[in-house]
């Protein structure tokens, strides 16, 4: 089930009404209830895999008592590594088996070895990395002791299929959620409402920003055999608003959605794009994976303490990391590297945590310095994004010849000038929401707070107007489903 | 239920009917002061290809006929009523482009009684079993009247193209719109013939191979299919199934064409003119899958031998 479907549009009213008139003011049947709810959300995409969810619920579940009851550091160790190495067994067959096996057969026949690879015919269970992601959480927390096992299965089943966040996010953490799980929620009109207009804002940057960006970023990158260097660019730039709209609308729906039930979930994007430098472009794009990594990966590994060398690795083993959770291909893992590069100029010269405000904060315009700093990091991630969008990693370097060739200058091929306005004009109206909005918690999240009802609520019909003339009329779904 | 649940019941129960208006009011806008290419759902093109405004105002002026057409630009383009005309049957047209199941029963609803036909030769072009039919929706949206059918047709589809095609098909209707339109009878290439014929200036189609294909059916058209048979069954009117001829190269494309043949079969007399006629590609075609006047001729004489030996 999409959260741009009409499937969505009648299932959310009805868990609604159900978790706050039916269930109200009894909690383990309001839990009971989202737990139902979710899987039944869960199921609609393939319900065989509502079992390797519950698998991998009850696994977890059942470690983290054992992590927690063991007598001996001995026992803890094997019941942790237990789960560690089942999840991501599960992770691995399912993403990335093929990966490693086709990779493996390349590097043979390198070597003159013809191999002829055995090839799991397998669909990859939406959400796996997701979830796979809150248990491996969950139970690094039990093994070093920062969190008691959950004994509730109910309460513990929420935390990791709660159907907001259970196939793209945001990855939430078990100090974080289960606590807002466990405790007696109550409604607040002011927070329903913030959560409606967040669920507005997110589908209005996936069903029109994002899809009609996608138009014409799928014009060069899927539909065209040789496209020029200006259609590269061009694709990349759209590919860069498809995206960001895509997943970070998808994480509004899901915070305003969560919301409507009383829970808050982590804050997964903070207008990253206004971002100064990629080290900023960090801390506000995937913000729940990124910080992920930083305390499960990176200050494990040693984080910023040793010498360079110590660092200059740590931080390439993140960024390698990141981009290969996002897919098995070569392109994913070349995106992470080249974000490593970024990353690790800004770090060696000890200016990563130069930004750590607003840009312009308290200001209406940018100065002329912001301005090229967020102009520069932007042009940096478009590029980037080719090795994200390119399917193979001879597509990327083909697509990077051509941004450095004659090809630049010539008039990019991205579809009708009509369809082309369209969406230029959306990404101004888009942009300037966002940089007006860059202070909040989402853009829409106190705009036209000052203005009468009447006049507010007409803004509002406006957006679901332009969702209703622009979206997509066959199925859309989020990118990051496939990751 | 509390203090703030009212309060929030009562927002969202004020809040719907602001939402229907101003998206009816935007949607009369658009259609009124938006180009085509800048409004991307919402696709009101009066006189679109096919003569499909002027067939149906024809429709609206004929009744009782021996012999009624159905089906795709297959049947517009390929059941020449001059030809039936002159052999004693009076007929009527009611073919428009992509006619899938759900445009064909809309049309039925509107027309049937009046035509009244004692036979129904319904062209059935298995693309038309595999496509979702929005297309044809709005062309039929824009070029007739919008009553309850197309609402019911709309609500079928669940498609916010028919759905925008259809807020702004009611305001034309008010303003009279469709009455006022006058489609030219000669557009291009194409004749309109009266009983809802349209005749192609002659060519001949320039051969073509194509990559090797399969029909995709998509469920929806068959459970509509088997609405409109049994609909024409109860009123005990004979009904024809036919598939009218495309190129050679194109129909071997396909490979499963005999999974089709044997479903069409089930449902009652069906011929497939692919397999009963000899016709050439180039000769009897004016593209890929539509016959020019010289094929059309060939092919409905041949339609007329079955009419007769089927009584």
């Amino acid at each position: 089930m999409l959260f741009n479907s009409f499937d969505f549009l009648v299932f959310l009213p009805i868990v609604f009404i159900l978790y706050w008139y039916v269930a109200k003011n009894d909690l383990r049947w309001q839990n009971a209830l989202l737990l139902i709810a979710s899987y039944y959300f869960y199921s609609c995409w393939d319900w065989r895999f509502l079992f390797l969810l519950m698998f991998s619920t009850l696994l977890d579940y059942f470690t983290g008592i054992k992590i927690k009851e063991a007598k001996t550091k001995q026992k803890k160790r094997s019941w942790f590594w237990l789960s560690i190495g089942i999840n991501l067994g599960f992770l691995g067959v399912f993403k990335y088996y093929n990966f490693f096996v086709s990779s493996f057969a390349d590097v043979m026949d390198g070597f003159g070895w013809h191999t002829d690879p055995w090839m799991l015919n397998v669909i990859l269970p939406v959400g796996i990395s997701f979830y796979t992601f809150h248990g491996v959480s969950y139970v690094i927390d039990i093994y070093k002791d920062r969190i008691d096992a959950e004994r509730s299965f109910v309460d513990y089943a929420v935390f990791v299929s709660f159907f907001p966040l259970l196939v793209a996010g945001p990855i939430e953490r078990a100090t974080h959620l289960l606590p807002q799980i466990k405790a007696v929620r109550t409604f607040e009109y002011h927070r329903a409402v913030d959560g409606l207009r967040q669920i507005l804002w997110g589908l209005f940057k996936k069903v029109v920003i994002a899809d009609l960006c996608a138009d014409h970023a799928n014009a060069v990158f899927a539909d065209t055999a040789d496209p020029s260097g200006s259609s590269v660019l061009v694709g990349a730039f759209f590919f860069a608003f498809q995206i960001y709209g895509d997943f970070s609308g998808y994480s509004d729906i899901a915070l305003g959605t969560a919301r409507l039930f009383g829970i808050e979930l982590l804050r997964n994007f903070s207008f990253p794009y206004f971002s100064r430098d990629i080290a900023e472009f960090w801390r506000r794009w995937h913000i729940s994976l990124s910080s992920w990594f930083r305390d499960y990966v990176y200050i494990p590994l040693g984080g910023s303490k040793g010498g360079s060398w110590l660092r200059i690795r740590n931080v390439f083993i993140v960024f390698l990391i990141s981009g290969f959770w996002h897919g098995a291909n070569w392109t994913f893992i070349a995106w992470g590297a080249l974000h490593a590069f970024f990353f690790l100029s800004l770090l060696l010269i000890g200016s990563n945590r130069n930004n750590m405000d607003i840009v312009a904060q308290g200001r209406v315009f940018p100065n002329l310095r912001e301005l090229v700093s967020v102009c520069t990091t932007f042009l940096l991630v478009v590029l980037a994004w080719i090795f994200f969008r390119a399917d193979t990693m001879s597509d990327a370097l083909h697509y990077f010849g051509e941004i450095f060739s004659p090809s630049l200058l010539t008039k990019p091929s991205v579809g009708k000038i009509g369809a082309v306005s369209v969406a230029l004009l959306f990404l101004v109206f888009f942009v300037l929401m966002e940089w007006n909005g860059r202070e909040e918690k989402y853009a829409l999240a106190r705009f036209a707070s000052g203005w009468k009802r009447p006049v507010r609520w007409t803004f509002y019909s406006l957006l679901i107007f332009f969702m209703g003339m622009y979206m997509h009329t066959e199925d859309s779904p989020f990118i990051y489903f496939q990751f | 239920m509390d203090g703030q649940h009212k309060q929030f019941l009562k927002k969202i129960v004020w809040f719907i009917p602001l939402v229907v208006a101003v998206y009816f009011t935007m949607t009369i806008v658009f259609g009124e002061w938006v180009g085509q290419d800048y409004r991307k759902n919402l696709t009101y093109i009066k006189g679109s290809s096919g003569h499909v405004n002027t067939r149906l105002k024809d429709a609206g002026r004929s009744e009782g006929v021996d012999l009624l057409f159905l089906g795709s630009s297959h049947a517009y383009r390929g059941f020449d009523t001059r030809i039936f005309q002159r052999n004693g049957w009076k007929c009527f047209n009611l073919g428009s482009s992509s006619q899938t199941a759900f445009q064909t029963d809309l049309l039925l609803s509107r027309y049937l009684d009046k035509l009244s036909p004692k036979v129904v030769v319904f062209e059935v072009y298995p693309e038309m079993f595999c496509v979702d039919g929005i297309e044809s929706s709005l062309d039929i949206l824009a070029n007739d009247e919008t009553d309850l059918g197309a609402v019911k047709m709309a609500m079928e589809q669940n498609n916010i193209r028919v759905y925008n095609t259809l807020i702004y098909g009611f305001y034309a209707d008010i303003l009279g719109r469709n009455k006022v339109f006058k489609e030219p009878s000669v557009k291009g290439e194409d004749t309109y013939i009266s009983g809802g014929y349209v005749q192609k200036k002659l060519k001949y189609f320039r051969k073509e191979e194509y990559p090797a294909n399969e029909w995709e059916f998509n469920e929806e058209q068959f459970k509509e299919f088997e609405k409109i048979l049994n609909t024409l069954e109860k009123r005990k009117i004979r009904i024809i199934l036919v598939q009218a001829p495309i190129t050679r190269a194109l129909y071997t494309s396909y490979s499963n064409n005999q999974e089709f043949d044997r479903c069409m079969a089930e449902y009652g007399a069906y011929f497939n003119f692919n397999n009963k006629l000899t016709l050439d590609d180039s000769l009897h075609f004016y593209d890929r899958h539509h016959l020019n006047q010289k094929g059309v001729e060939i092919f409905n004489n041949a339609v007329l031998e079955i009419i007769k030996q089927h009584p």
